[in-house]
């Protein structure tokens, strides 16, 4: 809940439901206001006006003239349901359309609402209570049972129009939020699928003349600016890779083909086939750069996700950590693997199995004699990582970044063996994977997280 | 023994040429698939070696469906730009024996030739026994004995020696053993399958007379009384 209201959205939504809804209250709440009080105002008019005559009469006739106007608006007002009461300081009826004082009206002068019956049936009705001279009372009312229907009528009209006007707003504020939020969704969708290796893809542009589409267009625009200086840089070293290859293999059995040829007669002295043992050593290094390189050209171009599958971790990470504890405990390193059991993802076997071992690879180089964990867990949030802790030397926080950049060596690494490619390639199988590879601090050493996408 | 290389690029092709000539093999050679179909159907060869991406209309994939067709079984070694795990599959599944990614050594080419053409003359009988000198494996009971010593071997040790054994007196490079298995295709970077091997050579050749367990300099081992 807490995280859907983070979305600029959905508080758009909201904000537009809720000032529609306070409007729609507002306009319901004037108009009840003003026609209750209307309809109270005109009853309260005729009462008071009938009053007003009655008590005309008492003054200018007597009782009398009084009981006969009471008689005659008792007469004319036949169909109104108006009601007259006039009685004595005893209370007995004198004139009047009502058989005895009402209960509800009190002593005191003034208006009354009560709840009265005729025929068997009760109404509610509305009266002034008037005292006269020599302790006369009077009573004049009007029947409201109708108008109390009309009120319970405007309310409900009223209520319901709200609601509806509630409901109107709710339908807007999500249409609101799905309009907007259809065209971030799309941004996000694009951008992610770009950062994850296809670079080919474009945000849609629309018509381009909105805030949307020219946004839209300048991302393009960059992406476009950034796919040529990539596929620039990538064709170079993919080149070279590629071209290095044959004239490598060939120098390589040149230089097999020196041993090979000697003979009994014309042995090759020792020095020099030290010397050529060294050579192919190092034409050797030279082809697994390439190798490297051409891997990292394979991966980044999203290819290898064509033969994406189900993959079982446990195994491959123990099947892998069996394969480097040989090279550990000859360096004196105690390797020690945990893997948690049922953890698959959708990837390549061999390329995870290759992130792994360069791992490996790496703590052994780095922390000789020391201890190396690797484990294998699912992560709250459903994500497999794979940790190599080791206890070496580490990298410092701000070498971290720059330690998977493609031939990016250490200050700790320089006079060791190696590339600068391992910890690249390892990167780069996270990310095709939907992953990431996080190097931290194992206080001392280094832990790397090879964080993988959920299966 | 006589071979055939179809190869289309050039330096590749004098450098595989040159190496198979210089061990002795008989070399017959075509640079597009067309002719390298019709040397493979019409010829007899032990092996053949076969790029994939060929000039002349048929490719690798295709030669190899076309000579299968007509029951052809020569084994076929196949040569491809950097081995995609898919693409190794198809190739295999289009009949091909073997699957060497370009880049290679030289050595690494002639091993898995020498393992290819010895597998095609095998009897096919199934094993239950190995033996080379005096170290005996048993299958069945998974025991392994040198001179007639009991050696104990962690069941990755025992799939390895059993590899080494099925290939006695070969060269088996390091991939091959990555690949056989560990069931591996991926470059371990660090020669972790040297001190698998030293392990295992401790445990067979620790107390023997003579060591059966050799390196072979630049290419990988040999298992063999011989020296």
């Amino acid at each position: 809940m807490l995280r859907l209201l983070r979305s600029t959205s959905v508080r758009l939504a909201l904000m537009f439901a809720i000032l529609f809804a306070v409007a729609a209250l507002l306009l319901a709440s004037l108009i009840w206001w003003r026609t209750g009080a209307y309809l109270d105002n005109e009853t309260d008019a005729v009462i008071s006006a009938d009053i007003q005559a009655i008590g005309d009469r008492l003054r200018d006739f007597g009782l009398p003239g009084a009981m006969a106007t009471i008689q005659e608006r008792v007469a004319e007002t036949a169909d109104e349901h108006a009601i007259y009461l006039l009685v004595d300081p005893t209370l007995t009826p004198v004139a009047g359309n009502l058989s005895a004082w009402p209960a509800a009206v009190g002593a005191g002068q003034g208006w009354y609402q009560a709840a009265l019956e005729r025929d068997g049936h009760p109404y509610a009705a509305r009266l002034l209570h008037v005292s006269l001279r020599g302790g006369f009372q009077l009573l004049v009312g009007r029947d409201v049972q109708s108008r109390m229907a009309i009120r319970t009528l405007i309310l409900n009209a009223l209520g319901w129009a709200t609601l509806a006007t509630l409901g109107l707003a709710i339908l807007g504020g999500l249409l609101v939020r799905r309009a907007v939020l259809g065209r971030i969704a799309l941004v996000n969708r694009t951008t992610a699928a770009i950062v994850q290796g296809d670079l080919s893809q474009r945000l849609p542009a629309g018509d381009g003349s909105d805030e949307f589409g020219r946004l839209a267009r300048t991302i393009n625009e960059m992406l476009a600016q950034i796919e040529l200086l990539i596929d620039g840089v990538r064709n170079a070293s993919n080149a070279v890779a590629h071209d290095l290859r044959t004239p490598l293999a060939e120098l390589r059995a040149r230089l097999e083909g020196i041993g090979r040829n000697a003979s009994a007669d014309a042995p090759v002295p020792e020095p020099v086939k030290a010397a050529l043992q060294d050579a192919i050593g190092d034409v050797d290094r030279l082809v697994g750069i390439s190798n490297a390189l051409l891997r990292l050209a394979e991966i980044d171009s999203g290819a290898r996700r064509a033969g994406f599958r189900a993959v079982t971790l446990g195994p491959l990470v123990v099947q892998v950590g069996e394969l480097y504890a040989a090279l550990a405990e000859e360096k004196g390193a105690a390797l020690a693997v945990d893997a948690a059991a049922g953890v698959e993802v959708i990837g390549d076997p061999d390329m995870l199995a290759q992130a792994v071992g360069n791992l490996l690879d790496n703590a052994v180089k780095y922390a000789p004699g020391g201890r190396i964990a690797l484990s294998l867990a699912r992560r709250d949030d459903g994500r497999a990582v794979i940790t190599v802790a080791d206890n070496g030397p580490g990298i410092p926080e701000s070498e971290r970044d720059k330690a998977v950049v493609r031939f990016y060596r250490g200050d700790a690494s320089r006079g060791s063996p190696g590339q600068g490619l391992g910890l690249a390639e390892v990167a780069a199988v996270a990310k095709l994977h939907g992953g990431a590879l996080e190097l931290g601090d194992n206080a001392p050493g280094l832990k790397a997280t090879l964080v993988l996408g959920i299966a | 023994m006589k071979l055939l290389l179809v190869e289309d690029n050039k330096s590749v092709a004098d450098f595989v040429a040159k190496g198979l000539r210089e061990a002795g093999h008989t070399l017959d050679q075509a640079d597009n698939g067309r002719d390298g179909l019709f040397l493979a159907s019409s010829e007899q060869y032990d092996a053949i070696i076969l790029d994939r991406m060929l000039p002349g209309g048929i490719d690798g994939l295709g030669i190899i469906e076309a000579l299968r067709r007509t029951g052809n079984r020569t084994p076929i070694l196949i040569l491809s730009a950097l081995g995609e795990v898919d693409e190794r599959i198809r190739g295999l599944r289009a009949g091909g024996d073997d699957y060497l990614a370009k880049p290679f050594a030289f050595g690494e080419l002639e091993a898995r030739l020498d393992a290819l053409m010895r597998r095609a003359q095998g009897s096919g009988e199934t094993v239950t026994q190995l033996a080379v000198d005096d170290l005996r494996m048993d299958l069945l009971t998974r025991k392994v004995t040198r001179a007639d010593k009991p050696v104990a071997l962690q069941p990755r040790e025992f799939k390895l020696l059993e590899f080494m054994m099925r290939h006695a007196g070969q060269v088996v490079t390091r991939t091959m053993l990555l690949e056989n298995v560990w069931d591996y295709h991926f470059d371990p970077q660090t020669n972790v399958i040297d001190t698998h091997i030293s392990k295992l050579r401790q445990k067979i050749d620790a107390d023997a007379a003579q060591p059966l367990l050799h390196t072979v300099r630049g290419v990988g081992y040999r298992l063999g009384s011989d020296d």
